[in-house]
């Protein structure tokens, strides 16, 4: 579901075991197909963790495609015709571009078409343009859509792990966006 | 992030500009930001409810609830797909209906009750979703159409994905399967406390199934209709805010001896109804 600031800083803060054990997952060898929300792993092979600090300073230097992969609300199809369906506004890392889905870990073909098409526009096609990839604190969306742009090519792929809630403790400006559709 | 708050963040990060450079712009425990954070949260927060309360109530005018209606939920729950609310009215105007609005989940209006001439309406429980950090707020609407309105504010987050378990046709089982516990004993005319337990897995379309890796699409309750030997107890407009397998604790006046009917309507068009002796046996 769309926008889920704190989701995972609520993880942390009420469940201490699961907080505890957040540096203790492995990275798994395909891509991450248990639950979304959790503790993740410390590192994804072929690309950078990058923290907060560091991206800030990352994208001031400029030349940095930043891609939000954070779900979506989804309005269920036979929603009541006169319900109120208001989802919160989505809050990005500003000049991201937000490709709900692109995380999963099992993709639909439409959505991996677009999150290529889209990297491929968003780097001028080139596989050494510096990728960014987020989406919240303690979410394996990220995790999952950093490996799969390895695996397109690209060789400087940066995994934020510290997600929207990261950025915004931190004081930083956002913008909102519009979810990138098939 | 609307316009104010990005105003507020670059209030800020000029701020701290301002400190010079070895005040660094990352000072994550930096009171100042930490105040200004909390301030656009909640700017943001009133901003939500008074969209909500525009979209929901149009032009009514709602007024403080404190003394009317009161609001209890844990302030940190811990499985943000089953919170428990409870809701108390000590109106001296007769109620006639009730709003329970989740204000960050995408769908807000979790419930909407409607009482009928054998309710007593003083205390209602229900188990909702909460998707994220959310204030709740609830509207008790008097006879007389006033509005009354509390709200409590609820840390949790993550209700909408949560799965309902690790198999659908599992949770598909004794669809409509339905209990209804007396909370009290019952004495003619004299107000009873009912807890109805509906099995069904208000699936709310962004849940992913755990074996095909597809989100299932949306099932859930639309609306719930109890009345007493044929007499409007309550009727409930529902949606997907609705924890799995739903408990609604609520409140009716048996005049005598006899029977409570439950009609549940869901999205597929699926009727349940089961009827159930007061006193029971």
């Amino acid at each position: 579901m769309g926008g889920r600031p704190l989701a995972c800083i609520a993880f942390a803060c009420c469940v201490p075991w699961l907080a505890a054990a957040a540096s203790a997952v492995e990275e798994p060898a395909g891509y991450w197909m248990g639950p979304t929300h959790g503790p993740v792993a410390a590192s994804v092979s072929g690309g950078t963790v990058i923290h907060t600090r560091k991206l800030a300073a990352l994208l001031k230097a400029g030349d940095v495609m930043v891609v939000d992969v954070s779900e979506a609300a989804r309005r269920p199809a036979n929603l009541a015709a006169g319900a109120v369906w208001l989802p919160l506004a989505h809050p990005v890392i500003p000049s991201a571009v937000w490709i709900p889905g692109a995380g999963l870990g099992a993709i639909s073909p439409p959505v991996e078409k677009l999150f290529r098409e889209r990297l491929a526009l968003g780097t001028g096609e080139d596989l050494a343009h510096r990728l960014v990839i987020y989406c919240h604190k303690n979410c394996w969306l990220s995790w999952n859509a950093a490996k799969r742009a390895i695996s397109y090519g690209y060789r400087r792929v940066y995994w934020f792990p510290d997600g929207m809630e990261g950025w915004r403790a931190a004081g930083l400006p956002t913008a909102s966006a519009e979810p990138q559709l098939p | 992030m609307g316009v104010t708050g990005t105003f507020l963040m670059a209030l800020v990060l000029g701020t701290l500009a301002a400190l010079g450079p070895a005040s660094a712009t990352f000072a994550d425990d930096s009171q100042a930001v930490m105040r200004a954070h909390a301030a656009q949260d909640e700017a943001e927060r009133a901003a939500r409810w008074k969209a909500l309360q525009h979209a929901i109530f149009g032009a009514r005018s709602l007024t403080d609830g404190a003394g009317v209606i009161q609001i209890e939920a844990p302030e940190h729950a811990l499985d943000a797909a089953l919170v428990p609310i409870t809701l108390t009215m000590k109106s001296a105007t007769p109620i006639k209906g009730l709003y329970l609005v989740i204000d960050n989940n995408p769908s807000p209006v979790a419930s909407h009750f409607t009482f009928g001439p054998r309710a007593d309406p003083r205390t209602v429980k229900l188990r909702v979703r909460v998707n994220q950090y959310t204030f709740i707020h609830a509207v008790a609407e008097s006879a007389d159409g006033r509005l009354f309105v509390s709200q409590q504010f609820v840390k949790t987050s993550g209700g909408c994905s949560a799965p309902v378990g690790s198999d659908n046709a599992e949770a598909l089982k004794d669809v409509g399967l339905m209990k209804l516990h007396l909370l009290g004993t019952f004495a003619p005319g004299r107000p009873l406390q009912a807890q109805l337990m509906i099995r069904h897995p208000n699936f709310n379309g962004m849940q992913m199934d755990q074996i095909t890796r597809l989100f299932t699409p949306a099932r859930f309750i639309r609306t719930i209709d109890a009345t007493y030997d044929g007499t409007a107890v309550f009727h409930l407009d529902s949606d997907i805010s609705l924890s799995t397998d739903p408990v609604i604790t609520f409140g009716f006046v048996p005049d005598r001896k006899g029977t409570m009917q439950l009609v549940v309507h869901d999205s597929d068009n699926a009727l349940f109804n089961h009827s159930f002796d007061v006193p029971a046996g």
